[in-house]
């Protein structure tokens, strides 16, 4: 199967400053693809590049299996794309602009009436006849997502789609992506790590330009993130908290809601005989102790430095 | 072709829907309207104007060459820093508000992009400069009588030739600069190098800075002079200038 997106070596210098260094991503047709990374890791630049906005310093970039930088509207015919903060005509409505964008694509007139109707709705903006400058910016944010999708696209390209959204907005993108799964490619920007563990099956971290991480987000999990053991006694967790503190299979302690411990550990197996004895050695009473995974946002706290995004 | 189509309609559109309707036309209209009845009543004006001071100045009858004088007097370079100050922010206005960012990533080139601006906006000017100079025609003919129209037809299209060349040079400078102030300032400068240029030989007979300042007022006044250089070394400059323009903003990072 041909990669939806393959950069090879993509790196980006603007004056001194490195914006990408080597990036190598392949990003498989059908899948959905979170691209996380703190603010200013380059993950715009990246999109740019891929959009053809952006010219790389070195390094090459391949949509759908053509070179970004030489095929033109070949490609661009195939992509959708949102930037982070959209810019419209605001003299139009949104229905004005969907029609505008749907000729920029050539698209026919019937299927290009039924798309819009379909779209204004998804977005939200059916029933709106005002003139684009007087919308919210979640409005835009919508009309955004709406405008990357008339085109039917093959490849769908997100910068931060949910970032102006408002949680029902935020929702309805999600599950709108969630609906493109095996149809379309999507691949999105996002600080939001809750949203990437909600709808995408493979992950990118990037950090200062360079992607330390990409795998199936379990695989990543797995990979990077050690497991935690949730704990909960009758008394006297302070002292058994610095005792688990101490043990060589600890790696870090702390205490959770309602006074819980929670442990990560490197070695589960050893935390989960052990701890049962030091609380019996300690004559207190065990009330609770799960095994509890490790989340996204700290295997992305681990890659990318405690750096927050 | 069909990007191509689809934003010169924006563009068409666009110029129907915003400030763009007043300003040019509103300023060449309020200059067609008022040649012809400011040569008119000159007489009289100078005469209120200067009461008993001006009592021995003989001010000759107005004709219809004053009508048209005072149309093409008016276009430069009025109507031009116009056209400058408001064509400043063609390309850097698109850039900086984001549409080119989303307008890009769709099937429409950047040398599209660049030409539907250059299409659209010089007919936009070559319609205004014709209605403009139709009701200074007819206006004039109102006033003054039946008046031949080819010295003001001449005149009005070589002045419609430099706007089209300072359409380029600002599609061009509004590629290069990123703020529509410093676009048009830029562009002030240029037109002063043109009149600068239009009192050097051979560039104020053969260059298109013949066009900034002595050809339409020559051609208007029933001169002899020499439109053919100016002419075609203009349409040559504005091609390149458009072509450069392109160029340029295909090897921008947006």
């Amino acid at each position: 199967m041909t990669a939806a997106i393959r950069t090879t070596g993509l790196t980006k210098v603007y004056g001194q400053k490195p914006a990408l260094d080597s990036v190598d991503l392949v990003v498989e047709e059908g899948s959905i693809f979170g691209f996380l990374g703190p603010n200013g890791a380059g993950k715009t630049t990246t999109l740019h590049i891929l959009t053809g906005l952006t010219r790389p310093t070195s390094g090459s970039a391949q949509i759908l299996g053509r070179d970004v930088a030489a095929a033109g509207n070949p490609v661009r015919a195939q992509i959708g794309f949102l930037p982070d903060v959209p810019g419209f005509y605001e003299w139009m409505t949104a229905e004005e602009f969907l029609r505008f964008a749907g000729r920029l694509f050539g698209i026919a007139r019937p299927v290009l009436d039924e798309r819009v109707g379909m779209l204004l709705d998804l977005a939200g903006l059916a029933e709106v006849d005002t003139k684009i400058g007087g919308y919210s910016r979640g409005m835009k944010q919508r009309l955004g997502v709406a405008q990357a999708l008339i085109n039917a696209p093959r490849l769908l390209l997100l910068d931060e789609p949910t970032s102006a959204l408002d949680p029902m907005g935020r929702k309805d993108v999600l599950d709108m992506l969630m609906s493109l799964r095996g149809r379309t490619t999507v691949f999105f920007s996002t600080h939001i790590l809750a949203d990437v563990e909600r709808v995408c099956d493979t992950v990118a971290i990037l950090n200062h330009g360079r992607v330390v991480a990409q795998a199936p987000i379990d695989e990543l999990k797995a990979r990077y993130g050690q497991q935690k053991v949730v704990l909960e006694v009758t008394g006297g967790a302070d002292e058994l908290a610095e005792q688990i503190g101490r043990q060589s299979w600890a790696a870090a302690v702390s205490r959770g809601s309602n006074g819980a411990i929670d442990v990560t550990v490197t070695d589960v197996a050893a935390a989960q005989q052990q701890i049962p004895a030091l609380i019996a050695a300690r004559h207190l009473g065990l009330s609770r102790m799960e095994a509890g995974e490790m989340g996204l946002e700290e295997v992305f706290v681990e890659l990318v430095g405690g750096i927050q995004p | 072709m069909s990007g191509f189509t689809a934003f010169a309609g924006k563009e068409a559109r666009e110029i129907l829907r915003t400030w763009r309707i007043w300003v040019l036309p509103g300023i060449l209209l309020l200059f067609a309207l008022t040649s012809p009845v400011l040569a008119r009543f000159t007489p009289e004006i100078l005469r209120a104007a200067g009461g008993d001071q001006l009592k021995g100045l003989v001010v000759p009858t107005p004709t219809y060459h004053d009508a048209y004088a005072g149309w093409i007097k008016n276009l430069s370079p009025a109507a031009l820093f116009a056209l400058i100050i408001a064509y400043g922010g063609l390309v850097c206005s698109e850039r900086k508000s984001g549409t080119a960012v989303l307008v890009l990533t769709k099937p429409l080139s950047r040398t599209a992009f660049i030409m539907a601006k250059a299409v659209v906006h010089s007919a936009f000017l070559a319609v205004l400069v014709i209605a403009g100079t139709l009701i200074t025609w007819g206006l004039t003919a109102a006033i003054f009588g039946p008046a031949p129209g080819a010295a003001l037809w001449s005149a009005s299209l070589a002045w419609l030739l430099l706007g089209v060349l300072l359409i380029a040079v600002m599609t061009l400078l509004s590629v290069l600069f990123g703020s529509a102030a410093g676009a048009a300032g830029a562009g002030l400068g240029v037109y002063v190098l043109l009149l600068v240029a239009s009192y050097l030989k051979p560039l104020g007979t053969y260059s298109p800075a013949a066009l900034a300042a002595k050809v339409p007022s020559s051609l208007v006044a029933g001169k002899d002079v020499a439109v053919l250089w100016p002419v075609l070394t203009s349409l040559l400059l504005a091609a390149v200038l458009f072509a450069l323009a392109a160029f340029a903003f295909r090897r921008q990072d947006l």
